[in-house]
């Protein structure tokens, strides 16, 4: 019952066809993965949605649109057509755009908030807004697997605090491979182990790539319904 | 004159964790045992792999089915694991490690 919620296909900065990527998520062991696209126009967003559907009858694997914000100008854009599509992530690198989307109850996802920089990119503060708001934490395997020697422990280092704010906080986290190619999709196994290497008791490891994501997915269906209005507000 | 064993409650706790190679083309023992444990060194360092016990069985490598088991001690299956799923290359050959169970047992990883 494991589901990875961060997946780039050939759509976006991705290599991998999502026929490709699907059918090794299946033979990995997971239920369900999510495409994190960069979103383009409406027209795109018709095309995936289609390409989509027809895939994930073809493979028998559950499959979701997200799209991942990459400023804030992108993310208010994407706010207001929230109903169109499955998943929104924040990608993190920028204080400012981390903060935000820690606020925006909107938002499913952060990704990678300490990514490229000397600092964790997160605290509790945001900690607290990311448990107050429902927004997940990333844990993303990819940008361990590329890194090495110094660059590689400085990211251990700085997602190890991460998710030790998450954990007193409790703040979502989400464990995803990240992966730009079905290359680089990872077992379901080797996700929750590193989740345990990272502090994570063995539980909560399997916790966020099981509970966390179906807690996203089961909003995915709210928000279908025609009584949704926004985030923690429906017609009784 | 061989070592006599240990008694059992002062032999180490072992697990072995069989898995699959899913590759571009088919590999070779040797190259996986290489990338494996310049994988591990380099993450675990010489004192996290000694602390492990890993041991990569060569008599139950199988290159039809590109499976095999590595060994380690009970307390470092996670360290294990999280190191085989950073190989993501041997040479130009791309792969992906599909870990199929963990055991006590080589019996039980092969079941």
């Amino acid at each position: 019952m494991y589901y990875d919620m961060h997946v780039h296909s050939a759509f976006s900065e991705g290599e991998s066809k999502l026929e490709e990527i699907a059918s090794r998520a299946k033979l990995l062991g997971f239920k369900g993965i999510c495409f994190a696209e960069y979103f383009k126009n409406n027209e795109q967003m018709k095309t995936l949605k289609q390409n989509i559907e027809n895939v994930a009858k073809k493979e028998k694997i559950k499959i979701f649109l997200g799209f991942e914000a990459r400023s804030e100008k992108e993310l208010r854009k994407l706010v207001k057509i929230r109903r169109e599509y499955d998943v929104l992530l924040v990608r993190g690198y920028d204080l400012d755009l981390n903060r935000i989307a820690v606020e925006t109850p909107e938002v499913d996802i952060l990704t990678h908030p300490e990514l490229g920089r000397k600092d964790s990119g997160f605290n509790h503060i945001m900690a607290k807004e990311a448990a107050k708001n429902n927004v997940a934490i990333e844990v993303n395997f990819r940008n361990i697997l590329l890194s090495n020697k110094g660059t590689r422990a400085l990211i251990l280092q700085n997602i190890e605090r991460n998710l030790k704010l998450c954990r007193k906080f409790k703040t979502p986290i989400i464990i995803c491979s990240g992966a730009i190619s079905h290359w680089q999709l990872k077992d379901p196994k080797v996700l929750i182990s590193m989740g345990v290497l990272l502090g994570l008791e063995i539980n909560e490891a399997k916790l966020s790539l099981s509970k966390i994501p179906e807690k996203i997915i089961s909003q995915i269906e709210e928000r279908k319904s025609e009584k949704w209005i926004m985030p923690g507000v429906k017609e009784v | 004159m061989k070592l006599k064993s240990l008694p059992s409650t002062l032999k180490e706790k072992l697990r072995y964790v069989s898995f699959q190679i899913i590759s571009e083309e088919p590999i070779e023992y040797s190259d996986l045992e290489s990338a494996v444990w310049n994988t591990m060194l380099d993450f675990l360092g010489e004192r996290g792999v000694a602390k492990t016990l890993v041991w990569l069985l060569k008599d139950r490598w199988d290159g039809n089915t590109q499976s095999g088991i590595i060994r380690c001690n009970n307390k470092s299956v996670a360290e294990i694991i999280a190191s085989l799923g950073l190989i993501d290359r041997l040479g130009d050959n791309r792969i992906t490690f599909k870990i199929l169970k963990v055991s006590g047992t080589i019996r039980g990883a092969v079941k």
